[in-house]
């Protein structure tokens, strides 16, 4: 009885170690600009997208998908950001007064970036079905077949890399965000713009950059799952942003360190449900899960 | 365009305008909410089990679909609607998704003249025959829709008029302020939502009527994002605004044809677009001010004066 749950566990640990590094850009975004990037998982995809048709069509190797997903990544980052988020950042500049468009009330942009990206999720999708329209389409595949025994649980080496890079990541970016100067300048910006901006920290740049370069890590990111599974449907802009999204309200949206705690929770809460209630059950755990930390947690910061 | 799709179309435009006014109540009282499909789901579920399983004639079936919608909506509301504006859109797509799973889940069947009728999970819900067994035509069918619609609209319109539509607008203009002129914002909004469910659920349920087939994908949350689309491009100055939207993006974009797999790139670009030039989309409430001013309505502004006063 112990080892099927051990290995359960231990499973759960490394999905949700994939659940976390897809939600790392997230929350990011989130960390920095307050506001949520919907076409965040679509945007992934259609990166991933351009890799795997470079793949199929020219041969590409590995390395060279990788970093054609990446900058991809970015560059789709730059059109989200400079269409759905540009124009209410301009209001930080009016002071602390409500928000310039009172679209929908007290978090009023807020809103209505969410609704903006939602639409820019839309055109990405059908961007990427028209790039590739079958509905499995290869990807440069990295898996290994090795396995390690821990005990009387096995660990997939590919995966165990994939939850190291997730681990590595995060501590990576926390260190960066605590102690360099532009990790300093990327927090200010972030907590209180106007004071950054006297401050003198361009802080429009910032928050572009910022954003731009959670894009560029939702594309590693995707590289990193997809070269596992070596292959991509056009499920998985759903998927990155699901789980990503989960795992960053579990962890605190906005918290980069919480992600991954997030992450191993939905992990482990997916693995247990789907031992228990099957395929269906997994699923259907993953959003009660979030919809009970939304409504059953005090939102911190963010509006 | 030949006369059986056309009537196809604005039977379509007619269902899909009960979603999109649902969508759009709730973005009056200021939040988003990306889980419409669910309430819509509700409505085709309950409605044809009602007509298909239970034999009840349709206008009942659709009343307790609708029932249904509106209670189920008010209880997802009740812990969800005091969460911020952001929290509120992330947990409304988090329910619709349960909802779809979990319809996936249900199998309730019933022997019916030899034939298994009810949900059967993921493969649907087939058999939904009440406007065969009962001789509806295609065109007598468009004319129910179209009545139902017109029936919500002028209600609607009504409403705006009165103390509860200021006051709603009121609550999605500035809660806070509102709350300090002495409106019930938490009671307003749940109120809000309950209708929206029940005119997401009447839309869904004239929908399985016609399809005589639904299936538990059909409710994903590109169904429920469309109808906030459709509110946020047509405007949010008149309850017309989210129906201008549907005509105009499934009576020009989807009939038409000439966007074949390109239409979700020039509807998403739009709806973008226009939230960044446009927030309240085309019939905001400025330009309905204005049009009131060039074209005053024949009632006397008693209400307005009242709810003021």
């Amino acid at each position: 009885v112990v080892e099927p749950l051990l290995q359960r566990t231990v499973d759960g640990l490394l999905d949700g170690s994939a659940y976390a590094l897809v939600g790392l850009g997230l929350t990011l975004t989130f960390g920095t600009l307050r506001r949520l990037n919907l076409a965040y998982g679509a945007g992934a995809m259609l990166a991933a997208y351009v890799g795997a048709w470079l793949y199929q069509r020219h041969g590409a190797p590995a390395w060279a998908v990788a970093a054609t997903v990446v900058v991809a990544a970015a560059a789709i980052g730059l059109y989200v950001e400079r269409l759905c988020f540009a124009r209410g950042r301009e209001a930080w500049a009016d002071g602390p007064q409500r928000a310039a468009l009172p679209a929908a009330g007290h978090d009023g942009r807020e809103v209505v970036a969410l609704a903006s990206t939602f639409a820019v999720w839309m055109q990405l999708e059908q961007l990427s079905v028209n790039l590739l329209p079958r509905h499995l389409n290869p990807f440069p595949s990295l898996a290994a077949a090795g396995e390690w025994q821990l005990g009387p649980a096995y660990l997939r080496t590919d995966r165990l890399a994939l939850a190291l890079l997730a681990v590595v990541l995060t501590a990576a970016l926390v260190a960066w965000l605590r102690m360099s100067r532009g990790g300093i300048a990327w927090r200010a910006a972030a907590d209180r713009p106007a004071a950054a901006a006297l401050a003198g920290i361009p802080v429009a740049r910032v928050q572009m950059m910022a954003f731009t370069f959670a894009c560029a890590l939702s594309g590693l990111a995707a590289f990193a799952v997809l070269a596992v599974d070596g292959q991509v449907t056009p499920m998985f802009g759903m998927w990155v942003l699901m789980k990503g999204l989960v795992a960053a309200m579990l962890g605190g949206l906005g918290s980069v360190a919480g992600v991954l705690a997030g992450g191993w929770l939905l992990g482990l809460a997916e693995a247990h449900a789907q031992a228990l209630f099957g395929a269906l059950g997994r699923e259907f755990a993953t959003y009660a899960l979030l919809f009970a930390v939304l409504v059953l947690r005090r939102p911190t910061g963010g509006t | 365009m030949p006369l059986v799709q056309a009537i196809g179309v604005a039977t379509d435009i007619a269902v899909m305008s009960l979603l999109a006014l649902s969508a759009y109540l709730l973005l009056l009282v200021g939040r988003i909410s990306f889980g419409q499909q669910a309430f819509f789901g509700i409505g085709a579920y309950v409605s044809g089990i009602a007509s298909a399983v239970a034999q009840w004639p349709l206008a009942a079936a659709l009343a307790a679909g609708a029932a249904v919608g509106a209670f189920a909506s008010a209880l997802v509301a009740w812990p969800t609607m005091r969460l911020p504006g952001l929290h509120y859109a992330v947990a409304t797509l988090a329910f619709g998704e349960m909802a779809r799973t979990a319809l996936q889940a249900w199998h309730w069947q019933v022997e019916r003249d030899g034939v298994a009728v009810g949900p059967a999970g993921s493969e649907g819900f087939r058999d939904i025959r009440w406007l065969l067994e009962n001789n509806v035509s295609p065109v007598a069918f468009l004319a129910l829709a179209l009545v139902v619609l017109a029936a919500v609209f002028a209600l609607m319109q009504r409403a705006e008029r009165m103390r509860i539509g200021v006051a709603l607008r009121a609550v999605g203009h500035d809660d806070t302020l509102a709350a300090a002129a002495g409106l019930p914002v938490a009671r307003l909004r749940l109120l809000a939502a309950t209708v929206a469910g029940a005119l997401a659920a009447l839309g869904g349920g004239l929908y399985a009527h016609r399809a005589t087939y639904v299936e538990p994908a059909l409710f994903d949350p590109m169904l429920g994002v469309h109808a906030v689309g459709y509110a946020l491009i047509g405007g949010l100055g008149t309850a017309l605004g989210p129906i201008l939207g549907v005509v105009f993006d499934l009576g020009l974009l989807e009939a038409t044809r000439v966007f074949a797999g390109w239409r979700m790139v020039v509807f998403g670009g739009l709806v973008a677009l226009f939230l960044r030039f446009r927030p309240r989309g085309l019939l905001d409430e400025a330009l309905m001010h204005r049009l009131r001013l060039t074209w005053p309505p024949r009632t006397p502004r008693r209400s307005a004066a009242e709810a003021t006063g």
